[in-house]
């Protein structure tokens, strides 16, 4: 385990829970306060400060195995329902966008971004997969019937919106939380 | 092999050891530790996301207590969380009873 002090682990650890739309302030105080505990234990012990943060954060688990357990448990039944919805919404804006008289782009875009933004404002944790699911379907149906690649922007919009939205989001929460 | 094995139960085990009264997560793994003596270890850090998905499921609730030397989150069973308690371990009565009739044990 490269991670040897508290500080550097939770660094790692809420930089990985970032990257899949997992960080939370209130999960990171807690396991903080769960490491500080730990260390305390092992001074206790008679360990030294290093090595009783060593010891709390092998006790603890690696980054890895922690962001893999966060991301099991968290696929509730509220993420599913949102993802459904995601999906269905990206296949009504591929559906609306292939047909012969609807010729306004503007609005698909708009329609994604504010789609994709909302979804993650609500509360989908894992932006880029509510992006795919989203802005996918539009892309792949041109490519496939007319291989028009620049239709990929509808996933870059997707992912832009999600993103948009999941960082207002954590600002939200952020604010609430100092508050 | 037993981390493995544990995973399948152990919503029933924070179940029950929170029914005994409010916790936090360190009380709670030193709990689960000490109560097997030892055998169920697990990598601390993977309780708490059960811990979550305990909350979000209703079955407890979850509050802040600034007045420990430490802020730490305090773990209680909520009315829900009581009644899937008791429906686990009647579970868990019945599985483990056919085990051992069945391995002979």
């Amino acid at each position: 385990m490269k991670e040897q002090n508290i500080r550097s682990y939770l660094r790692k650890l809420e930089r990985a829970l970032w990257l899949r739309g997992l960080s939370d302030i209130d999960t990171l105080a807690e396991i903080e306060s769960h490491l500080r505990e730990a260390t305390e234990r092992g001074l206790l012990n008679g360990l030294d400060q290093a090595a009783a943060e060593k010891e709390a954060i092998k006790r603890f688990g690696s980054v890895r195995v922690v962001t893999s357990t966060f991301m099991k448990e968290r696929i509730s039944l509220m993420q599913k329902i949102l993802l459904a919805v995601a999906v269905v919404a990206g296949l009504f804006f591929a559906y609306v966008d292939s047909r012969p008289t609807w010729d306004d782009t503007g609005i698909t875009v708009g329609v994604i971004l504010l789609t994709s933004g909302l979804l993650a404002l609500i509360g989908f944790q894992r932006p880029w997969l509510l992006a795919l699911a989203i802005g996918l379907w539009l892309p792949l149906y041109e490519i496939l019937t007319t291989h028009a690649y620049a239709s990929f922007v509808a996933l870059i919009i997707a992912f832009i919106g999600a993103y948009g939205g999941w960082i207002v989001r954590l600002g939200i929460r952020k604010t609430f939380h100092t508050a | 092999m037993i981390g493995e094995t544990l995973k399948g139960h152990l919503d029933l085990l924070l179940l029950a050891i929170l029914a005994e009264g409010p916790a936090h997560g360190y009380a709670v793994i030193d709990s689960l530790r000490s109560r097997s003596s030892g055998l169920f270890d697990l990598p601390e850090g993977t309780v708490y996301p059960a811990l979550h998905r305990l909350e979000s499921q209703g079955l407890l609730r979850s509050r802040w207590q600034n007045d420990a030397p430490r802020r730490r989150r305090v773990y209680e069973l909520t009315l829900k969380g009581q009644q899937a308690l008791a429906k686990r371990q009647a579970e868990w009565r019945k599985f483990s009873k056919a085990v051992d009739a069945t391995a002979r044990i």
